[in-house]
């Protein structure tokens, strides 16, 4: 595997994760994360919308990202 | 609550103060002390009042640079399209870097926004950080990159010349300074673009673009607040006020372009620095 293969891997991988990790936010309540998630407290019923957004938007970046870089040579210019 | 008149005038403050580097978080902080008002930026129906004057004053930015908005998107389809940006697209380059100017910005605000605003919820930390405003717009002058000249051609391919990526990224990460109130969105990007070797017309128009998705997602979000019961008691006002903003902000936003094609953030600077000194010592007293 190349180094531009395993780069875009690498940015698919996360790009998912941090998508599935935004779906967790959203649907987990504080209480419920994984303690070694940012937003955890023990009890809480309140969902970390916020984190859930934060989350999302480095995923879908890294998603762009892998997307812009796995384009064909002779079409990709300067991304 | 929030009377009508007092919404009047916030919604007034807000359309200016986002636009004009003078921090509007910093304005609506200390107007209510100043004036005696039992309002804290804090206070849950000031919070949903801000998303409405947050909302019309995006809403009035999106409408002034709707021609530039609907090429950058197109440029954005573009250059998705064809999975790579066309060195000569210039809609499709200025598109990516207010993608990767937001994300930062928009990332620090959705996880710091509430830990700095209650850490700096008071008007006498307001007038201290617009002290620092003023240096950093006098800073930013100072350290430019190029004497300030009368510009040609279209703004928006100059930009997208004159910024890079880590620029850009840099310039929208800056935005997130104005979570504290007395520093500003618009002066911090503006400062920026001119550190990044950008006119003080291209800074603006920079400035400009990147903090429409910033203060419309950000009043977006909020919107919850505004529908729900949150805002029971206050929708009125938060109507009066986003009509008062989006008056002030449509006016400020022309005059702001006109100005900075011949003119610089000094007097800015010279005023942050004056209010911030006076309101200090007026606070201290």
């Amino acid at each position: 595997m190349s180094k531009h293969t395993a780069l875009v891997a690498v940015a698919v991988i996360a790009g998912v994760v941090l998508i599935g990790l935004a779906l967790v936010y959203w649907i987990e309540p504080a209480g419920s994360l994984p303690s070694w998630l940012p937003g955890h407290t023990s009890g809480s019923g309140h969902h970390h919308v916020k984190h859930g957004l934060a989350a999302f938007l480095l995923g879908l970046a890294c998603l762009v990202f892998a997307w812009f870089r796995s384009a064909p040579k002779k079409q990709q210019h300067e991304a | 609550m929030i009377s009508y008149s007092q919404a009047i005038l916030l919604g007034l403050l807000q359309g200016v103060a986002e636009l004009f580097p003078i921090s509007s978080l910093g304005q609506s902080v200390i107007l209510p002390r100043l004036l005696g008002w039992d309002i804290h930026q804090n206070d849950s129906y000031f919070i949903t009042f801000l998303v409405a004057t947050h909302l019309a004053t995006a809403l009035v930015l999106l409408g002034f640079f709707w021609s530039d908005w609907v090429r950058i998107v197109k440029g954005l389809g573009r250059s998705l399209r064809d999975r790579g940006i066309d060195p000569a697209d210039k809609d499709a380059k200025l598109a990516w870097l207010l993608v990767v100017g937001t994300i930062p910005a928009g990332i620090l605000g959705l996880l710091l926004e509430h830990r700095l605003r209650a850490v700096f919820a008071s008007a006498q930390s307001a007038a201290l950080f617009l002290i620092l405003n003023g240096v950093l717009l006098y800073g930013a002058e100072l350290l430019r990159r190029r004497a300030p000249a009368p510009e040609t051609g279209d703004g928006d391919r100059r930009v997208a010349d004159g910024v890079g990526w880590k620029e850009a990224a840099s310039i929208g990460a800056a935005q997130a300074l104005a979570l504290i109130p007395g520093l500003s969105r618009s002066g911090a990007t503006m400062g920026g673009g001119l550190l990044v070797g950008l006119s003080n017309e291209d800074a603006a128009r920079f400035a400009f673009l990147l903090a429409t998705p910033i203060i419309g997602a950000a009043a977006v979000l909020k919107l919850p607040e505004l529908i729900g019961s949150q805002g029971n008691g206050v929708r009125g006002q938060a109507l009066v006020g986003a009509l008062c903003a989006a008056v002030t902000a449509y006016f400020s936003i022309r005059f702001l372009m006109r100005y900075f094609e011949t003119n610089r953030l000094t007097p800015f600077a010279v005023f942050c620095f004056v209010e911030g000194i006076v309101l200090t010592l007026y606070f201290a007293l």
